[in-house]
C-alpha cells in the first residue's frame, strides 16, 4: 500500500465528536479533567528522554496538540510522519490529536496561561484567528526560525500573513478553503454562487458554518465587502440577511464538521463547507461538488504556534523544520488533502502515480486564478470580535 | 344501641393504598404517629446523612453559591479569567432580555416533552403492573434498557432514525401522512430532523423510564381488588382509570414529573443534535456565553436564573404532591 494512502480528513470525525463532547462537558473544568492528549502526562512525564538537540531545558519528549486525523498514520509497512520523525531525530515525540474545538481548547488552556503558568504542549495547531488571539495576548513565544531554514518553504501566499505579520509567532501546518458544497441531485442544477445557497427552491436544506469567519466571510464577499479588513458596519447586511434566513428556516443548522453527515445522508442539498472535507466526501459520493462561489472564497490557515514558556523549543523547531521539508510535507499533504504550506508539495505528488491526481486538483493546488478569487479573512479587534461573536451566536443559537 | 343491621356496622375497608389514609400519614406507613418525624428518637441515625450532606455542600451548594457574585460582576479583560465584583444586575437584565424567549421555549419544549412521557408512560406502567406478570421484572428492565446507552448515542441515533430519507419519514409517507402531519405542525416543509418536533422527541425518550418507574411503583400499590370493585360496580375503563388508577397513582406522577422536567429543561445534547437553530435550549445559550462569547458573568446569571425557575416549579411541585411522592 503506497504511503499516501487516503485517510479520513482533518476535520472529518473530530467535530461530530467535539459536538457531542462539549455538550456533555459544560464547563472547561471538565473538558481539562476529560482531556487524555498530551496534556494528561503534567509535568513530570519522561524526563530521561532522548532530546539530541541538547539545548533544550529539560529532557523529555516533545509534546504537540493538533486536531485528529490530520496528519498521515502510520500503517503497516508505511511508517506515519510520528513515527518517522521520531526515527530521523531520535526525538520522542507525543503528538496529541485532542484539539477538538478551538474555541473549547482555548478554554482549557486559557486557565493556564491567564496564570502565567506553562502548558505541556511545546507546539499546538490551532485556526489561525486563534493565532491572532494568543498573539495578542503574549501567551505564545516567537519561533525560533534560525534553527527552521526549512520555512523558506513556505508558499508565497502564506508569508507575513495577517494574523501573524511578521511572521514571528506561526507557521501554517495546512490551510483550505471555504465555499459551498452541494449535491447536484438533490439540488438538481449546478451551484455557482452564494445566493443560489438562499434559493426558496432549497429551504431547510441548506446549513452553514459555525466558524463564524467563514459563514460571515463568504456572505460578506458576496455583498462585495472587504473581508480583509473586517468592520462591523460592514457586516450588517450579512448578518442581517443570515438572520432571516435562520428565521424563514431557509438555514436548517449551524454545522461543525458534522455537515458531512447530513451531506451524506440527504438531509442537506447544498452547505458552506471545506475543500478537503468536501474532495475526500467526493471519493465517497459522487454527487457531491464543492465550489469557490463566484463573489470568491475564504481562504484559512491552521497555524502551528509554541506556547508561551515550552519546554523544548529546539525539538519543536526540529519538528517544523521536518515537515517544512518538501517530501515529508507531501506525504501528509497526500493523506489530508488540504492546500499544503510547502513549496514543492506538487511537484513530488505528480511524480508518483498514485498520486498524480491530487497534484492537479485546485483545491489543494490553486492556480494564480483561482487565488484571486481567495481571501483571507482578516483580525478582528477584540472588541469587535466581542460583539461579532455575540451577534453570530445570536443569529446560529437563535 | 344500634338499630343498624350488622351489615351496615361494618367499617369500610381501609386499604394501605387509600388516597385518604396516604395523606394522612404522609403515604409511608401506618405506623403510629408517636413514632413518627417528631418522636424524640437518638439522633445519631442523622449522621448517616453526613456524608451526603457534605458531598452536596462542597461539590454542589459552594460552587453554587460561588456563582452569585460572579454573576453580578465584570470580566476584567475579555481573555483573561479576572472578573471584578460591581453589584452588576444588568447581567441579570440583559441575559433576561437577550434569551427569555429561549427560556420560555426551553420550559415550552420540557413541559411537552413531560406531556407526552406522561401519555406514553400511563399505559406502559399499567401493562406492567397490571399485564405484566412473571415478565414484570423483565419489562422493567427493557424500560431501562436505553438508559444504559450513552444519552449523546441515543441523540445520534435518533438523527439517522428521523433523516429525510430516513425510515421514519419514509413510513410516514407511504402511509399518506405527510400532509395531515404538516398541517398539525409536526412536520416542517415535510422534515422532522432539525425541528422542534425532534428535539420533544429525543427529550420524551430519555426522560421516559423516570416517568415510567415511578408510576408502576405508585401503581404496585393500587390493590387489583379496587379495579375488580369498580368493575363490579359497572365502572368503564375510563372511570376505572380516572377513579381509581389516576388518582392513587399520583405520588408516581408527581415524582415523575419532578424526575423529568428538571433535566428536560436543561438539556443540552437533544436540541444540539436534533434541533435546528430555531430550536436550541438554554442550556445551549449557556454553554455558548461561556466557551464561545467568554461571557463567565452574564452565563452565571442565566444560569442562575434558569435555577430559579427550575426550583420555583420543583418548589411548586412540592407543595402540592410533597406527602404524595412514593417514600418507602
Amino acid at each position: 500500500m503506497t504511503p499516501f494512502a487516503h485517510h479520513e480528513g482533518r476535520r472529518t470525525f473530530l467535530r461530530r465528536l467535539a459536538w457531542g463532547a462539549s455538550g456533555a462537558l459544560l464547563t472547561p473544568a471538565l473538558l481539562q479533567a476529560c482531556g487524555r492528549g498530551p496534556g494528561g502526562g503534567g509535568e513530570g512525564a519522561d524526563r530521561e528522554g532522548g532530546d539530541k538537540e541538547g539545548a533544550d531545558k529539560e529532557g523529555g519528549e516533545l509534546v504537540i496538540s493538533s486536531f485528529p486525523l490530520y496528519i498521515d498514520p502510520s500503517r503497516p509497512g508505511a511508517p506515519g510522519s510520528v513515527e518517522r520523525f521520531q526515527r530521523d531525530t531520535g526525538i520522542r515525540l507525543r503528538y496529541g490529536e485532542d484539539v477538538n474545538d478551538v474555541r473549547q481548547f482555548f478554554a482549557r488552556i486559557r486557565p493556564a496561561l491567564a496564570a502565567g503558568q506553562t502548558l505541556p504542549q511545546d507546539l499546538v495547531v490551532l485556526t489561525a484567528w486563534m493565532a491572532t488571539r494568543l498573539i495578542e495576548l503574549g501567551w505564545v513565544e516567537p519561533l525560533p526560525f534560525e534553527r527552521i531554514p526549512n520555512a523558506r518553504n513556505l508558499i508565497a501566499s502564506l508569508r507575513k500573513p495577517s494574523w501573524d505579520p511578521e511572521q514571528r509567532f506561526s507557521l501554517p501546518w495546512q490551510s483550505g478553503i471555504a465555499g459551498i458544497a452541494y449535491n447536484i441531485k438533490a439540488t438538481g442544477r449546478e451551484l455557482r454562487s452564494i445566493d443560489d445557497l438562499f434559493d426558496p427552491a432549497l429551504k431547510g436544506r441548506v446549513s452553514a458554518l459555525l466558524e463564524m469567519r467563514d459563514t460571515m466571510g463568504l456572505l460578506m464577499l458576496a455583498d462585495g465587502k472587504d473581508v480583509s479588513r473586517p468592520s462591523w458596519s460592514d457586516a450588517q447586511p450579512s448578518f442581517d440577511r443570515l438572520e432571516r434566513a435562520r428565521r424563514d428556516g431557509q438555514i436548517r443548522r449551524f454545522t461543525g464538521n458534522d455537515y458531512q453527515t447530513d451531506l451524506l445522508a440527504g438531509n442537506l442539498a447544498a452547505c458552506i463547507g471545506w475543500s478537503g472535507d468536501v474532495a475526500q466526501l467526493a471519493l465517497e459520493q459522487p454527487d457531491l461538488r464543492f465550489v469557490v462561489p463566484e463573489s470568491g472564497g475564504i481562504l484559512w490557515a491552521d497555524v502551528m504556534l509554541m506556547p508561551r514558556g515550552a519546554r523544548h523549543p529546539n525539538a519543536a523547531a526540529r519538528w517544523m523544520n521536518w515537515v517544512y521539508d518538501p517530501p515529508q510535507a507531501a506525504r501528509i499533504a497526500a493523506a489530508v488533502q488540504y492546500i499544503s504550506p510547502v513549496e514543492g508539495v506538487r511537484e513530488i505528488l505528480a511524480k508518483d502515480p498514485a498520486t498524480a491526481a491530487l497534484a492537479s486538483n485546485p483545491l489543494m493546488f490553486p492556480g494564480p486564478a483561482e487565488q484571486r478569487r481567495l481571501h483571507l479573512f482578516g483580525p478582528l479587534s477584540e472588541a469587535d470580535e466581542a460583539r461579532w461573536d455575540e451577534r453570530f451566536a445570536r443569529i446560529s443559537q437563535g | 344501641m344500634s338499630v343498624l343491621p350488622a351489615s351496615a356496622r361494618v367499617e369500610p375497608p381501609v386499604t394501605p393504598t387509600s388516597p385518604q389514609r396516604d395523606r394522612r400519614h404522609g403515604g409511608r406507613s401506618q405506623r403510629p404517629s408517636s413514632h413518627g418525624p417528631r418522636s424524640h428518637g437518638p439522633r445519631w441515625p442523622w449522621l448517616l446523612l453526613a456524608p451526603g450532606l457534605l458531598w452536596l455542600l462542597v461539590l454542589y451548594l459552594l460552587p453554587l453559591l460561588s456563582l452569585v457574585p460572579l454573576s453580578l460582576s465584570e470580566p476584567v479583560s475579555r481573555f483573561g479569567l479576572e472578573t471584578v465584583f460591581r453589584g452588576r444586575l444588568a447581567n441579570y437584565q440583559e441575559v433576561l432580555q437577550a434569551y427569555g424567549p429561549i427560556l420560555l421555549r426551553s420550559f415550552a419544549y420540557a413541559a411537552l416533552a413531560t406531556g407526552l412521557g406522561v401519555v406514553l408512560a400511563y399505559p406502559l406502567a399499567w401493562t406492567i403492573r397490571f399485564r405484566g406478570g412473571r415478565w414484570q421484572p423483565l419489562l422493567m428492565g427493557l424500560v431501562v434498557l436505553p438508559s444504559l446507552t450513552s444519552f449523546l448515542v441515543r441523540a445520534i441515533a435518533w438523527t439517522s432514525l428521523l433523516a429525510d430519507q430516513g425510515p421514519l419519514l419514509q413510513l410516514l409517507r407511504s402511509l399518506g401522512l405527510i400532509a395531515p402531519l404538516e398541517a398539525l405542525g409536526v412536520l416542517h416543509d415535510g422534515r422532522l430532523l432539525n425541528t422542534a418536533t425532534a428535539v420533544i422527541l429525543g427529550l420524551t425518550t430519555n426522560l421516559l423510564p423516570f416517568l415510567v418507574l415511578p408510576l408502576v411503583v405508585a401503581m404496585q400499590r393500587i390493590d387489583p381488588v379496587l379495579l375488580e370493585a369498580a368493575d363490579d360496580l359497572h365502572a368503564g375503563a375510563l372511570r376505572r382509570f380516572t377513579q381509581v388508577v389516576w388518582p392513587l397513582s399520583r405520588p408516581g406522577l408527581a415524582a415523575g414529573i419532578l424526575l423529568s422536567l428538571i433535566p428536560a429543561a436543561g438539556d443540552v445534547v437533544n436540541p444540539r443534535f436534533l434541533g435546528g437553530p430555531n430550536n436550541q435550549m438554554i442550556a445551549n445559550s449557556i454553554d455558548n456565553l461561556l466557551l464561545v462569547q467568554l461571557q463567565a458573568p452574564r452565563a452565571a446569571a442565566l444560569t442562575l436564573v434558569l435555577m430559579a425557575l427550575i426550583s420555583v416549579a420543583v418548589l411548586l411541585q412540592l407543595r402540592r404532591g410533597l406527602e404524595e411522592l412514593p417514600l418507602p
